[in-house]
């Protein structure tokens, strides 16, 4: 097997020991950092297929993100400092009033995995600090809005409403967390919704394009 | 007509109940405490609990919660800085589990207060219990460095989910001397409404055999029910709660297809829930909205091994009014069905 399709096999393993060594053994092969990194997305949309089939679960896809993560360490000095292997930037945050963060952070991975620049705010994020991300990060093309309490659904709204008003265009909202479905998020106006992390990456990357 | 400690009984043996079992009626045995069941003692009372728009505050294992103005419910605080277990193989050096030595007075207060009064012919004598084992230790590690530590530091994991188990042993035998409780009702959240945190093979390589000593060890002292909270995706880990002891699933969301885990699993386990708080305690609820769902979960499961009931983990809900309409609709499905 080539170094790169094992870059790819262990990235989907999760062997965050392994994967930083097989990058270095691809790049000594002569492989392109860009290949590689996208022989690492491929394995991550892998992971998020299966993990949206059920077939694995929370813990194999954050060692898969890991291993990722470490296989980018080494790569990040080889790959060109242009934005061409990059998707563009996501701002991605937990809304106002809400301190859920094990969803954001796999969909953040995801998204992040699947060639965006995250920008995470973290948690209990009101609608400004959301509009200001967008004003101070570069080429924002997606913002990610997480509601995990039906209590924050409002916030939720409101968060839309405001990224709406604020004039600020060139992006798209997708929204998600347990409470979301596809009827609430059409509601307020969002973009797209995904029913889970696997799912958020591919619309991420759909809408972004579109 | 049945005594409601009578009814769940039959409802959960696969007898003859008369009605169904109104969410947490049996178990609502202390009517001061916060979720109606027994809550209060020497050692819960130890740790700090934030309130709400007040400061963050250690709990009796170390791990800081807060409770900001503006959210619904407390929080354990898992930066860099505030999380307990900083490296998973360090464990013993920074984990201290609260002490367990308490003057029998203190207990005896406690009994007073709760167990005097307690109507023993409707309602079980019910000891509240959380967290659970495994919120323990996401407690103690946040959720993250957790499940990645399953895979990377089992043995460390092992042993610091054994150390947690003997303690709430220690525990278990001090609320059984005091409280002789006849049901507990026990917290641990094992997952997303869409799927279990662990794999089932995870979930029984680290929890089945804690979770089957410490709820052996409850039936062993006499305790007639042993009812689990858990308002996640677990379907897949039926197999494990029906070993471990669990004789009511509490909090079974909706997307468990409760309907078909009755068929499959009656008479071994039954299941409380399957009105879930995300599609009935909203903000726009209205008792039409909770009729349908209500009725729903009444025909699709059934009489028998099925308690409809909110899926949240104690009695009460978000919104106010949900709950006692709940209730409402309930005894309005027992009319219909149980004629
Ligand atoms: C773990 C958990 C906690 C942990 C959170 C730890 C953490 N760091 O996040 C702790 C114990 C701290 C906690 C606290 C509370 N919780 Co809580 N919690 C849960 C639980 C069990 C699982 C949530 C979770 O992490 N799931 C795992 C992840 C992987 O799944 P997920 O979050 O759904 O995310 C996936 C999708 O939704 C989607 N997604 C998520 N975000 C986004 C964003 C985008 C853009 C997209 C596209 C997709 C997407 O992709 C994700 C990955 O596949 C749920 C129960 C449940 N059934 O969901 C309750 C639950 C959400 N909590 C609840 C409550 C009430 C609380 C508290 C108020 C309780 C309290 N009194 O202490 C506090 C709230 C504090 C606050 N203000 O936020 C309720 C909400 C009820 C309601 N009315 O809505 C639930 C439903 C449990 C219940 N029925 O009572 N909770």
């Amino acid at each position: 097997m080539a170094k790169i399709d094992e870059v790819k096999e262990q990235v989907i393993i999760g062997k965050t020991k392994i994967v930083p060594g097989l990058v270095q053994e691809a790049l000594d092969e002569g492989s392109v950092a860009k290949d590689i990194l996208q022989a690492m997305i491929d394995g991550m949309k892998v992971v998020g297929d299966r993990f949206s089939a059920g077939e694995i679960f929370v813990p194999e896809m954050l060692i898969a993100a890991k291993a990722m993560a470490k296989g980018v360490e080494v790569l990040k000095p080889h790959l060109a400092a242009d934005a061409s292997t990059s998707l563009g930037t996501c701002v991605i945050g937990t809304v106002e009033g809400d301190l859920h963060d094990i969803g954001k952070n796999l969909v953040s991975m995801m998204i992040g995995s699947a060639g965006f620049d995250m920008v995470d705010l973290g948690v209990d994020q009101a609608p400004d600090k959301f509009i200001a991300a967008i004003k101070n990060n570069q080429n924002v093309k997606l913002v990610a809005c997480s509601a995990l309490l039906t209590t924050t659904l409002p916030a939720l709204k409101k968060t839309v409403d405001a990224i709406r008003e604020s004039g600020l265009s060139g992006f798209k909202i997708i929204v998600g967390g347990a409470p979301v479905t596809q009827k609430f998020a059409d509601e307020i106006g969002a973009d797209a919704y995904a029913p889970d992390a696997g799912a958020a990456a591919e619309k991420a990357k759909a809408i972004v394009a579109a | 007509m049945l005594t409601k400690k009578q009814n769940l009984l039959e409802t959960i043996r696969g007898g003859k109940p008369d009605r169904f079992v109104n969410q947490y009626e049996a178990f609502d045995c202390s009517p001061s405490a916060p979720f109606g069941m027994i809550f209060s003692d020497p050692v819960m009372d130890a740790s700090a609990r934030p309130v709400i728009g007040g400061p963050p505050v250690k709990d009796s294992w170390g791990v800081t919660k807060a409770w900001p103005a503006n959210v619904p419910g407390a929080f354990p605080v898992h930066d860099q800085e505030h999380k307990v277990i900083k490296d998973i193989t360090q464990w013993e050096k920074v984990v201290k589990a609260p002490t367990l030595d308490y003057p029998q007075s203190e207990w005896d207060k406690c009994k007073a207060a709760q167990l005097e009064g307690i109507d023993r012919n409707e309602l079980f004598v019910t000891v509240f219990g959380a967290p659970g084992i495994f919120e323990q230790v996401h407690y103690l590690m946040g959720m993250d460095d957790c499940l990645i530590a399953f895979y990377e530091e089992p043995e460390a994991m092992k042993e610091l989910i054994n150390f947690i188990t003997e303690w709430k042993l220690k525990y278990a035998k001090l609320v059984c001397d005091n409280f002789a409780p006849e049901v507990i009702f026990q917290h641990d959240d094992w997952g997303s409404h869409k799927s279990s945190f662990l794999s089932p093979d995870m979930f029984e390589e680290f929890l089945l055999e804690p979770y089957k000593k410490w709820y052996g060890y409850y039936r062993q002292r006499g305790v007639q029910i042993i009812a689990h909270h858990n308002d996640a995706y677990s379907a897949n880990l039926v197999p494990a709660m029906i070993e471990m002891g669990i004789d009511i699933w509490q909090g079974c969301v909706s997307t468990n297809n409760v309907s078909e885990l009755i068929k499959k699993y009656g008479g071994k386990i039954s299941f409380m829930g399957d009105i879930d708080n995300g599609l009935v305690d909203r903000e726009d609820w209205t008792q039409e909205l909770v009729a349908k769902h209500v009725r729903r979960a009444c025909e699709e499961n059934g009489k028998l091994y099925f308690i409809p009931c909110i899926t949240q983990g104690g009695k009460g809900a978000v919104y106010d009014g949900v709950y006692d309409a709940i209730s409402v609709e309930i005894d309005k499905m027992s009319k219909e069905m149980f004629k």
